[in-house]
């Protein structure tokens, strides 16, 4: 090849390994998750017929499906007024100066240090009902992971536990950046710190506060990795959610077929939740 | 109200912390200490013993060498994939470019989670299973990197390139000379979170070792084989171990934290 041909082919080969990339393991599994959607496939992994809609409405009428379905909008619902409230609530309280303050900011943001699989071996011993620390706490003898209720509330608290480290470093960011004039003159005004909080804090740090639920609507639709080592949805299906249901369908039954439907609604999901994120930023560069 | 907040703080805070405190203490524990009533925070007669078996019991150092030796390459090979797709995309002008750019971000769009069985099926076919190139294979793009480093990148007018490149410069100089030293920043900062990353995944990971010997730790740690039998000392020693260096850079590094996570999501 001559040199003016070289020169002319050298970006498209440089960029040539992230566009493989993007094709093997993004777009591919992508389009090959929505057809195997539509048809029948064998235990090899084959597509033996094409049968449009049938496993949407297979999915749709599948009891451990309407499970997962409903846990895991029970699990969002439960989780991100907590979370908010829990990340808010520390955030607000540590937004102070000294060095105790700077302490318990440093506690606060701890968990991020400690990854997903530990934190849940930690949760999965101390919550153990007869020999776990968190009953003789309690004074309890709450059956954790037998009783439905219980279990969805201790995955609630898992989640929490999780989020809160990155959480509370937004939110305090975000307090720090409220200008101390204005927090100045709602003091000098007599404002109590309910009516400051209400009137000034909260709409400057709503930009935050935004990206945050719909980050945190996302991360709850696609639970799944707390849940297989917390719960392994459990007990009775009752923590079972979308993304686990689909490895179980996927890797535990061989049933690719209906894996691939349960990812292609996970899909479309998180398609409109990131939709609506993406347009929610542009309004805060926009604010900016 | 103001003597309440520092109270308040202080004990959620506590609450907060309490599991990586109870962790810690809980890995000196006897076995007898787990079951002693009333429940205790401390052991009776601190022992390293949960360590040794840790290691001796399990294939613990095992499962670290594999994540040390994935996360390693996996953030290697992801930064320079990274590198050079930002260099190619800021400096060079081809048909297609703003194309090809929106196609590599776009990936953002599709969650892992979901593309995990097609992608199980295409790593089988290839036959990368019980690989460190299968584990760290759809870690190796990450368009959140390409576009962070293309905006660095960005503040160097493409001029200079052109008159570096008519001096006889030639590419790679140019990137290894000039461009690295200036955006150094965000380069270490996205190999910390790299490395990271891919050190505590754990779905991929678990589906595509079978064997044991391939296992990294973050899906080790919850096979360890002590817990099933309410044998907690071990296993927390395990948790322990793997945390405690984690846990010690956070809380040096903990300005440096709470500045980089203000800076990178307010945008200022």
């Amino acid at each position: 090849m001559n040199k003016q041909g070289l020169i002319k082919i050298k970006p498209y080969l440089l960029v040539l390994p992230a566009l493989a990339l993007a094709f093997l393991f993004c777009y591919r599994p992508f389009f090959l998750t929505v057809i195997n959607s539509l048809s029948n496939v064998s235990l090899g992994g084959k597509r033996t017929a094409f049968v449009g809609f049938d496993n949407y409405g297979r999915l749709f009428s599948n009891a451990s499906f309407q499970d997962s379905l409903s846990n895991t909008l029970r699990f969002t619902l439960f989780f991100v007024p907590t979370n908010i409230a829990v990340c808010l609530g520390a955030a607000l309280l540590c937004n102070r100066k000294g060095k105790l303050a700077s302490l318990n900011q440093v506690f606060m943001f701890l968990p991020m240090a400690v990854a997903m699989s530990s934190s849940m071996m930690m949760f999965k011993m101390m919550f153990n009902p007869s020999i776990g620390i968190m009953n003789h706490l309690l004074n309890s003898d709450i059956q954790w992971f037998s009783d439905p209720k219980a279990a969805m509330f201790l995955l609630v608290m898992a989640g929490v536990w999780l989020d809160i480290g990155f959480d509370f470093l937004l939110l305090s960011s975000a307090l720090r950046n409220v200008p101390k004039e204005l927090l100045e003159v709602s003091n000098l005004e007599g404002a109590n710190p309910w009516q400051t909080f209400t009137a000034l804090q909260l709409p400057l740090i709503g930009p935050t506060l935004l990206f945050i639920l719909v980050n945190n609507v996302k991360d709850a639709m696609l639970i799944s990795a707390p849940v297989l080592i917390l719960t392994e949805g459990g007990p009775f299906r009752s923590t079972q959610t979308l993304v686990y249901q689909m490895y179980l369908e996927g890797f535990k039954s061989g049933n690719y077929a209906l894996g691939s439907t349960i990812a292609t609604v996970v899909f479309a999901l998180t398609f409109i939740i990131m939709l609506l994120l993406l347009s929610l930023e542009r309004k805060r560069v926009y604010y900016q | 109200m103001k003597k309440i907040t520092p109270l308040l703080a202080t004990l959620f805070s506590l609450i907060v912390v309490f599991p990586i405190v109870y962790s810690f203490s809980a890995s000196f524990f006897s076995y007898t200490d787990f079951t002693s009533i009333p429940p205790r925070f401390f052991s009776s007669q601190p022992t390293f013993s949960n360590y040794t078996r840790a290691f001796l019991e399990s294939n613990l150092a095992g499962f670290l060498s594999n994540s040390l030796i994935t996360a390693t390459m996996g953030t290697l090979i992801r930064l320079s994939i990274s590198i050079l797709t930002a260099y190619t995309f800021t400096f060079f002008t081809f048909k297609g470019r703003d194309v090809l750019f929106v196609l590599i971000i776009a990936t953002m769009l599709l969650p892992g989670d979901a593309l995990l069985i097609e992608n199980f099926i295409t790593i089988r076919h290839l036959g990368l299973i019980d690989t460190y190139l299968g584990i760290i294979s759809t870690s190796l793009l990450a368009p959140t990197h390409i576009f962070m480093i293309r905006q660095y990148f960005k503040m160097v007018s493409s001029e200079y390139r052109e008159a570096a490149i008519i001096e006889g410069c030639s590419d790679s100089r140019f990137l290894i000379t000039l461009l690295l030293p200036i955006s150094q920043g965000v380069v270490i900062t996205l190999a910390l979170q790299s490395f990271t990353g891919i050190f505590n995944d754990y779905l991929w990971p678990l589906l595509v070792t079978n064997k044991e010997s391939m296992r990294t730790v973050q899906v080790g740690i919850t096979m360890l084989g002590f817990s099933e039998n309410l044998d907690y000392g071990p296993q927390f020693a395990a948790i322990t171990l793997l945390m405690t260096p984690v846990l010690i850079a956070f809380i040096l590094l903990n300005k440096n934290i709470k500045e980089s996570v203000s800076t990178r999501f307010t945008g200022r």
